[in-house]
């Protein structure tokens, strides 16, 4: 029973962690894939695959937190819980403001797991979703004509059709136009609508 | 006068003559009766030849008559002087043969005087007279006595013991003598027969026995006269002997005036002892006086007359010669030591006839043994000197008081009293081993040695021997140090020894806690996920293989995880040192195992260059693994600063150039040594780290020590420093316990 077509990816250098929790990740219906170091994983990792990492911290060469740093430069969506021998606090702030999903203590219990996996994987798609909009926004926003993209930015940012048109040297008219325009190309109804959309893409107000 | 009285007359003067020389010869060598006998024969020829010449010239029956019976005395005489001549001079004859003439000789003579007018005839009944010789001489005619039978058979006798005694001359290769002096009597023997012949009147002569007698005398007169020239020259070369004797003995009073040197000689059956005039000066004994063994032991030191006593006693059992050494007291008081040797001659009888020997100062000797006994009994340690039948001849007190027994207990048995009995056998071939090759040398190198005191109880001991050799053989002098105390101090040392490793492996520990956790989590956390799969797996409908697969790691991880607490356990345990044969190899992995997870945190890479088919070496293995870990950890701090690719450690193992040493080494890519700082770093106390105790180093010396083992460091060319430490192949030692470096 995989779960809506979710990988975890495994990696951890010592064999028998590695393989019991693969087990049990297959045994509650995940698909999984193990690596034995990060090198292994960065070498095999496609970062369209949806699913999350079960990482250990402590490893030979690139460590747990190494790797962190690696797929968060390369933009990564893919949550991380870390699996660690003992409770490092250093370690475990670190990896949490780098964005770590969860940060297991060793011997870690099946559910707590499980939950953990589950949560990363929800996650996973979460940030997915969100970041397939912002794409669609995107690419609505990029069929605005230059002045319109300026009506835009002048209409979020609250400001009257008399407003625009005076800052632009052109009448109110020429803005009514230009308003309509982007409010089908963006495909939104009120002007309430617009602002929530053109936020998430950072466009604020001029 | 006519020629026959001159002949008859010249000869009794020769026989005279003789008889007068021998007789002078006699009375010089009274001991040499021979002489004595010669001269009285020689006196009887000469009677004989006076009887003769006036039997010739007899004028009447009766003048015959008493002539004839007087001339038997001298014959008796001659051939009774014939025969002990025969006996005494040529040791020849057979002596029953001798005694019956003697005693028929005598009878004859007795008869001689019973019979009228003699043995020869019954009567004489006219004298027959002719002109002979240009003389008118008397020759008996008359009536033989049948008596005059005994004298022939003298006679025949006479001739058979002369023949005999020829015989045993000639056979035992005394030729001349049997020719000249048996020839001449055999030939004297054999003509006397004229005499019964005339008076049987079967021949008409006169009576010429003189000349036959006189052949002899002058055949025994030239024998004796060539001993006598013999004896002369004889005597010249004793002269001469004497002479190269008094030259000897004179070399010889010197060498033993020289040497100090009493000869003497002791004449058992009349008790007298001989002794030059100088020595009877030394002693003090006056030159005349007869020195009866009583006299000589009167000289004797008072305490030693009794030993003294028993010397000579045992001396006389014996032909061997037989030595002793006592005291004796000089005139001036002056007392000196004296050894005797003296052996006995025993005469046909095994009776002891003689004791010849020499007496010998050796009061300096005496005094430099006195002298090394006392050295040897003022010596510190106990010292015991053992003859080459390893026997005790010499203790000192402080062997007495080792032992617990006194002095006279132990002298004269058998070292091997105070060996325990476990080593007893083996000690009495190690000492025949030891007198073949004597050398001045600690004995039992390497190996614990324990002496046995009088109660049984075991001592351990030290011993160094010293081969002396003496004119009376080799000595073995051993001295024993009582090494109980330091024994004592040394496992006193020991025990703090391994606290202070202990101590230092507990807080070592604190410090890898983390790694330590990590090693015992990693199996525990595979156990429990494998489990919960395992359920999952159940539920699901049970996959066998699977369930399989996950029964069998939890097995083999629950295993690893006892095998860490297991070690753990031998870690912080603080029992006694344990001696393994171990492969340092494996202290190596041991040693990885535990620290791995620190390794890995602290990015460090091992590179173990590990020689194969190393030797064992005898050792505790946690100490080891201690001393290792620590070294291990000290290269990690070392390079904390470096760039985390360059964190490589190396380990080595091998076996040190031209030695019986396995070497481990360990090689860091840090900051290396400072020079100054080089020679401090195994002191306790000192740290380059801030947090550091600053006894790591020092407590890893200290258990390489015990080992038998050295620790040490160097800085590398390039970068980093190397700590190694080698460790001896083989052999446990006592050494653990032994030699202590112990930290205070």
């Amino acid at each position: 029973m995989s779960v809506h077509g979710a990988t975890v990816f495994v990696v951890d250098d010592y064999a028998p962690v590695r393989s019991s929790i693969s087990r049990l990740l297959r045994a509650a219906g995940f698909a999984v894939v193990a690596f034995a170091s990060a090198d292994e994983f960065l070498a095999q990792f496609d970062p369209q695959t949806m699913g999350c990492l079960v990482l250990d911290v402590a490893m030979p060469t690139l460590n747990g937190l190494e790797l962190q740093h690696i797929l968060e430069k390369t933009g990564s969506l893919l949550p991380i819980i870390f699996l660690t021998g003992h409770g490092d606090i250093p370690k475990t702030v670190q990896a949490m403001k780098h964005g770590a999903s969860d940060f297991l203590t060793k011997p870690v219990n099946d559910e707590e797991l499980l939950a953990a996996v589950r949560m990363a994987i929800e996650k996973n798609r979460a940030l997915r979703q969100e970041q397939a909009q912002l794409f669609e926004i995107q690419a609505r926003l990029a069929t605005l004509t230059p002045r319109e993209r300026e009506v835009l930015e002048y209409v979020v940012a609250g400001k009257l059709n008399k407003q625009i048109a005076g800052n632009l040297g052109t009448v109110e008219q020429t803005v009514k136009v230009h308003r309509a325009h982007v409010m089908q190309k963006m495909r939104v109804q009120s002007v309430a609508e617009l602002v929530r959309l053109t936020e998430r893409c950072g466009i604020g107000a001029r | 006068m006519s020629w026959i009285t001159v002949v008859w007359s010249m000869n009794a003067a020769a026989c005279l003559t003789l008889a007068a020389f021998y007789c002078v010869v006699w009375c010089k060598q009274r001991q040499n009766r021979v002489h004595l006998v010669f001269s009285s024969s020689a006196v009887a020829a000469a009677a004989i030849a006076a009887f003769e010449l006036a039997m010739m010239h007899a004028k009447t029956v009766w003048q015959y008559e008493a002539l004839l019976r007087w001339i038997h005395v001298p014959v008796w005489a001659l051939i009774v002087s014939f025969v002990i001549f025969v006996r005494l001079y040529l040791h020849a004859g057979r002596p029953w043969l001798a005694w019956s003439i003697c005693g028929l000789r005598t009878l004859v003579l007795i008869l001689n005087f019973i019979f009228t007018p003699n043995l020869n005839f019954r009567q004489i009944t006219r004298l027959h007279q002719f002109s002979w010789g240009g003389e008118t001489i008397s020759v008996p005619i008359g009536v033989a006595n049948p008596g005059g039978a005994l004298s022939s058979v003298s006679l025949l006798l006479l001739l058979v013991f002369f023949v005999d005694a020829t015989i045993t001359l000639w056979r035992r290769g005394e030729r001349r003598r049997a020719l000249f002096v048996g020839g001449s009597m055999i030939f004297g023997a054999i003509v006397a027969w004229h005499v019964p012949l005339v008076v049987w009147g079967i021949i008409e002569i006169p009576f010429f026995l003189c000349f036959t007698y006189s052949a002899i005398v002058a055949a025994m007169g030239y024998e004796l006269s060539t001993d006598m020239a013999r004896t002369v020259q004889l005597a010249q070369q004793l002269q001469t002997s004497e002479t190269d004797l008094r030259e000897s003995k004179d070399g010889i009073d010197l060498a033993t005036k020289a040497a100090g040197l009493i000869v003497w000689t002791w004449d058992i059956a009349h008790d007298e002892v001989w002794l030059s005039d100088k020595d009877r000066a030394l002693f003090g004994f006056s030159q005349r006086e007869k020195l009866t063994s009583e006299r000589i032991r009167s000289v004797v030191h008072p305490k030693d007359r009794q030993f003294v006593r028993h010397l000579v006693e045992n001396s006389l059992t014996t032909d061997e010669e037989v030595e002793g050494e006592y005291r004796i007291v000089l005139p001036d008081g002056n007392v000196r030591w004296m050894t005797r040797r003296g052996r006995v001659e025993f005469n046909g009888h095994g009776q002891p006839a003689w004791e010849r020997g020499v007496l010998m100062d050796i009061t300096e000797r005496k005094q430099a043994e006195e002298q090394f006994r006392l050295v040897v009994d003022a010596a510190p340690s106990a010292m015991i000197m053992v003859n080459a039948q390893g026997r005790i001849t010499l203790v000192n007190t402080q062997v007495e008081a080792v032992f617990g027994y006194t002095r006279d207990e132990l002298i004269g048995h058998p070292i091997e009293i105070l060996v325990p009995e476990r080593f007893k056998s083996h000690h009495v071939s190690d000492r025949h081993g030891y007198l073949g090759d004597a050398q001045a040398r600690p004995m039992g190198a390497g190996r614990e040695l324990f002496g046995r005191r009088k109660d049984g109880s075991e001592v351990p001991v030290e011993i160094g021997l010293n081969p002396i050799h003496t004119s009376e053989g080799l000595f073995v002098l051993a001295s024993i140090i009582d090494i109980s105390e330091r024994k004592r101090a040394e496992l006193e040392a020991a025990r703090h020894r391994n606290e202070m490793a202990h101590l230092s492996r507990v807080a070592m520990l604190g410090e890898l806690s983390g790694s330590i956790a990590h090693e015992l989590n990693q199996p525990l956390s595979a156990i429990l996920t494998n489990a919960q799969a395992a359920q999952r797996v159940l539920g699901n409908g049970a996959d066998l293989a699977e369930m399989r697969d996950i029964l069998d790691e939890i097995v083999s991880e629950d295993k690893r995880a006892g095998e860490v607490i297991r070690r753990l356990r031998l870690w912080l345990k603080k029992g006694d040192v344990q001696q393994h044969s171990l492969s340092i190899n494996e202290v190596v992995q041991d040693v990885l195992k535990l620290i791995r997870s620190d390794l890995i945190n602290q990015k460090v890479t091992v590179d173990c260059k590990l020689a194969r088919n190393l030797p064992t070496i005898t050792g505790d293995p946690v100490q080891l693994q201690q001393v290792l870990l620590n070294l291990v950890v000290n290269a990690c701090d070392a390079m904390t600063g470096c760039n985390t690719s360059e964190r490589r450690l190396l380990i080595r193992t091998g076996i040190e150039n031209g030695s019986s040493a396995v070497v481990v080494s360990v090689t860091d890519r840090g900051g290396g040594i400072p020079e100054e700082k080089m020679k401090h770093i195994f002191e306790p106390f000192f740290s380059t780290k801030e947090k550091g105790m600053g006894l790591g180093l020092s407590v890893c010396r200290t258990i390489i020590v015990a080992h038998r083992g050295k620790l040490w460091a160097t800085n590398n060319t390039d970068r980093g420093a190397t700590f190694h430490f080698s460790l001896p192949i083989g052999a446990p030692g006592k050494t653990v316990v032994a030699s202590s470096n112990g930290i205070t």
